[in-house]
């Protein structure tokens, strides 16, 4: 009855054993993907991109582990305090952040540039599900219980906009919803809050930006602008097309390397793999991917506690978001936004943050067992 | 195992769950059942957010299958039509009686720009100021940085000039293949073709008139000018033009029989193929836009009418020793022969005097709808835009039938006054002149306007102008020239200038039986030495008119004729003796 024991009784060697290798394979595996994708993407070299992907990766895949097998109740524990400090960085960011293409949404740390707006994704995803932890079913029935995680996603949601970035602002609104769904929140009131953005989107439309208005317009049309808006998302259909059924081989994809797909090392990376390696290639990865959500689902319907059960399947909801924008992205089914390709694309805060989520993933399946009480206590 | 891990998931957690219950008795049963049904929703709802993520995956596999094969891969395409509708594709062609081009199309490239394309507008403006030096730089650069994305950068590039932006490879600029009007021969008649606009609109001459059918209609204009003549003629009146100093000139080339006009000139001219840069006194069709009081040419209709009216015969005068006095007028002769002038004599010298006289008979009315008949006092009805509307006395006093009687106080066109004079040496049948090649045949029969033997005196006091008469500097050995002589003064402010003259000579040939009548005028002639310094209708029209024949005449198959031989003398003779009695003074 090795189960039946709670396993936070697990010495540390235990845990390792319990850690879901096979997922943390997948994770290298789409890692692998993406480096020879970065090598392809600086035409043949390491540098600059594949080779500091790496390196990132290898710090990432490190944090994921000692994330996964630290005691899950010390996550719950902390979760808002881990949520305070995100928020506060955000807060710091808006006064102190780095302005890049328009847009206050970095820290500069010299060494290294992060972007907390990535990190808010996995944080609120955790404080969501302690929130949710712990009430029963009666308590989310009742609106007033709604109001503190109404609060705990529009105070990110705000800051991130103000930088301005609809997109991680939308991302992280998803991301909320989501885990609503998951907890339980009645259908209708979803429908009620879905009616009502769409009732709101005139009003909306008038305080977006400029270049937000325009490219959600280029979405509805790319033709409209075709060197300006519109020109990412012709060139990537295009690399699409032309990489055909098997693609036009490694290294070999004339759209990118000849320069004519954009942001091909970050936010088009699909494409590029897509023309390198065809359907097949674009296919192969939407199937990894896949496992990887089947696997952390199936560690969700495991979890014995609602808290482990909301964190592991919230990191998933955002794994899938994280893949799903940006490949519906850079095939034209949504509108551009600025969002990566997980465990692909070149950029080291986005693999932190996918990972540390992964971390928490194994760390509900770890923990999968225990039976956490309402205030985090071992019950 | 990572594949399928649903099966009878939701039966082992019960049992899990189960199993709790009896492992830690000591928990609450009711905090038991609070959870489980806890995690009862929230399973449903994972189970639920299951289903979207994979519906959704699907859907991106779908459109991943779509973009990646089933969508051909393209550049973005132009999505506008830049002013497609206005290009006039395909304008028939112009050709003359004898197929001669005298207007057509040719394909050309038309630079344009797609500022929105345009990655450099500094660098590319700088390369094709390079390979078209009419380009100005900075107006090019100015241009590739509007907004828009349609810009004309330049018409009609040769196809090396075409070649030469090609091999420069910019991005945003291209061509736009196009049709150019083209007339072959420039200026030769610039008048009756007159011009199109960039996109090809007619906007004057017969491109303006026929501008629909030139449109609509593959098959080419025909008209009923042949280019060979209309090139004698413009060459001999601009010879004439330089000559004398004129400040314009006219002249016509009509069929007799039928009005069908054969060459048309109006001077000075322009050339089509650049239309819209003419000036405006190049643009100004003398031929048919300008009015003029034409002077003595007028003693034609003067004489016709009263011969057919029966109020002079050839043999009948009018006493012409004194000038006539009426109001503040006076009326009086150039080459006065202060004596009684016979018909004849009376259009040989062209005594304004015995002409007023015969009009004061022959009445105000008649001579009014003697003029209206032969379409005077209307514009002219001819197939171009530009005809203008004869300057009409009114009232029309008994002494403007006087004036008009010699030609002044009437002006009008001189295709009027061609068309006019066709209708009296022809056998007196009125015929509305035509360019269009053919309409002369589905024309209605002209109407009379004097009789066959009206015409045939007509005829032969215009022999004996050439012959003997004002009219001699236009005899065209061969030919039995016949004509009038005519010299106006032109009006100016309170009066007329005697310094400034209208210049005509309107002829027709062979006086036998006229095919063509020549009409030459020069606008304000200046006598030369070899004129001594006359500048009147018979000295600088008439031998126009005689050089224009000599020229035209063979090409027209007209073969010559020897004027001496009895029957031309019977035909043409005229009886100069009085009724009743001999010419005394001669």
């Amino acid at each position: 009855m090795m189960r039946a024991r709670n396993s936070s009784e697990l010495r540390l060697s235990q845990k390792f054993w319990q850690v879901n290798w096979p997922l943390v394979l997948l994770v290298i595996v789409i890692a692998s993907i993406g480096f020879a994708m970065l090598y392809s993407a600086a035409n043949g070299s390491f540098k600059p991109w594949a080779s500091k992907q790496m390196t990132v990766f290898g710090v990432g895949l490190v944090m994921m582990l000692i994330i996964a097998v630290i005691d899950i109740r010390f996550w719950l524990r902390y979760a808002y305090v881990f949520y305070a400090f995100s928020v506060g960085l955000l807060v710091f960011v808006e006064f102190f952040g780095v302005v890049r293409n328009h847009a206050k949404r970095w820290i500069d740390l010299e060494i290294i540039q992060l972007q907390p707006s990535e990190f808010m994704k996995v944080t609120l995803v955790l404080v969501l599900a302690r929130y949710f932890h712990r009430l029963n079913i009666e308590d989310i029935g009742r609106p007033h219980y709604l109001v503190v995680p109404l609060l705990l996603i529009a105070a990110p949601v705000l800051l991130v906009q103000r930088q301005p970035d609809l997109g991680t602002a939308l991302f992280l609104v998803l991301c909320g919803g989501a885990m609503f769904f998951l907890a339980g929140v009645r259908i209708w009131k979803f429908v009620v809050v879905m009616t009502a953005a769409v009732v709101a989107v005139p009003v909306g439309w008038s305080f977006l930006l400029d270049y937000q208005k325009s490219r959600i317009l280029t979405f509805l049309s790319p033709d409209r602008d075709p060197l300006g808006e519109g020109y990412h998302i012709l060139q990537s259909k295009i690399a699409l097309g032309s990489g055909g059924m098997f693609g036009r081989g490694f290294l070999k994809g004339t759209q990118s390397h000849l320069n004519f797909l954009p942001e091909r090392q970050t936010d088009f990376i699909f494409t590029m793999l897509a023309e390198e390696f065809g359907l097949a290639g674009g296919l192969g990865l939407l199937g990894l991917y896949a496992l990887v959500i089947l696997y952390g689902f199936s560690i969700a319907l495991r979890s014995q506690n609602q808290f482990g059960r909301l964190l592991a399947m919230g990191v998933i909801v955002l794994f899938f978001l994280y893949a799903f924008i940006n490949i519906a992205m850079v095939m034209g089914l949504v509108p551009v936004v600025g969002l990566p390709l997980p465990l692909i694309s070149f950029g080291g805060t986005a693999m932190i943050t996918v990972l540390a989520g992964f971390g928490f993933l194994i760390c509900a399946s770890i923990h999968r067992d225990i039976r956490i009480g309402r205030h985090g206590d071992g019950s | 195992m990572i594949l399928n891990p649903f099966k009878s998931i939701r039966q082992s957690h019960q049992q899990r769950a189960a199993s709790h219950g009896r492992v830690r008795p000591c928990a609450p049963r009711a905090m038991d059942e609070k959870i489980q049904a806890a995690l009862d929703v929230s399973y449903r709802r994972l189970l639920m957010t299951g289903a979207m993520l994979l519906f959704a995956f699907g859907a991106i596999t779908v459109r991943l299958v779509d973009v990646s094969l089933m969508q051909a891969a393209s550049e973005p395409r132009v999505t506008y039509a830049p002013r497609m509708q206005e290009m006039r594709m395909d304008r028939a062609d112009i050709v003359d009686r004898n197929g001669t081009l005298l207007a057509t199309n040719l394909s050309t490239a038309s630079l344009f720009a797609n500022p929105r394309k345009v990655m450099n507008p500094d660098d590319t403006a700088r390369q094709l100021a390079m390979v078209l030096p009419e380009l100005h730089e900075a107006e090019v650069a100015r241009q590739l940085k509007s907004k828009r994305s349609f810009v004309w950068l330049r018409r009609n590039l040769t196809p090396r000039q075409q070649w030469r932006v090609i091999s420069l490879g910019l991005p945003g600029i291209e061509f736009q293949s196009a049709e150019t009007r083209v007339y072959p021969n420039g200026t030769l008649a610039a008048h009756i073709m007159g011009y199109v606009d960039i996109d090809n609109g007619g906007l004057a001459g017969v491109e303006g008139t026929f501008d629909t059918t030139l449109r609509d209609d593959a098959a080419p204009l025909q008209l009923t000018i042949d280019a060979r003549l209309q090139h004698i003629l413009r060459k001999e009146l601009s010879r004439a033009k330089t000559e004398f100093s004129a400040l314009g000139a006219t002249g016509i080339i009509l069929d007799a029989r039928n009005g069908e006009v054969v060459a048309m000139t109006s001077l000075p001219d322009f050339d089509p193929n650049d239309g819209g840069n003419a000036r405006p006194e190049q643009r100004f069709n003398r031929a048919t836009l300008g009015v003029y009081e034409l002077g003595s040419t007028f003693k034609i209709f003067t004489a016709a009418m009263a011969l057919d009216y029966g109020i002079v015969t050839m043999r009948s005068g009018y006493d012409a020793t004194k000038p006539i006095r009426i109001s503040r007028f006076t009326i009086r002769d150039y080459h006065a022969k202060r004596r009684w002038l016979s018909v004849p004599e009376i259009f040989m010298y062209s005594s304004n005097i015995g002409a007023a006289k015969m009009a004061e008979d022959v009445g105000t009315e008649a001579q009014r709808s003697f003029l209206r008949r032969l379409g005077l006092l209307r514009p002219a009805s001819i197939e171009l835009p530009e005809v203008g509307a004869p300057m009409v006395p009114s009232p029309w006093r008994p002494i403007n039938t006087m004036t008009i009687s010699y030609g002044h106080g009437l002006a009008v066109s001189p295709l009027q006054l061609a068309s006019g004079v066709a209708a009296m040496v022809n056998g007196g049948i009125v015929h509305k002149p035509t360019l269009i090649r053919g309409r002369a045949k589905s024309a209605p029969a002209g109407q009379r306007i004097i009789s066959e033997l009206t015409s045939r005196e007509v005829r032969r006091l215009m022999r004996l102008v050439v012959e003997k008469g004002t009219g001699r500097k236009a005899a065209a050995e061969g030919f039995l020239v016949g004509g009038k002589t005519g010299t106006a003064d032109k009006p100016k402010k309170g009066g007329y200038s005697r310094r400034a003259l209208i210049s005509s000579f309107v002829g027709a040939f062979p006086m036998t039986d006229p095919r063509y009548v020549v009409l030459a005028t020069l606008d304000e002639p200046r006598g030369t030495k070899k004129t001594h310094g006359y500048a009147t209708g018979g000295w600088v029209a008439a031998p126009i008119v005689r050089r224009v024949i000599e020229r035209a005449a063979p090409l027209l198959g007209v073969q010559p004729i020897d004027e001496n031989s009895p029957a031309v003398k019977k035909e043409l003779h005229i009886d100069f003796k009085r009724e009743g009695r001999q010419l005394a003074s001669f």
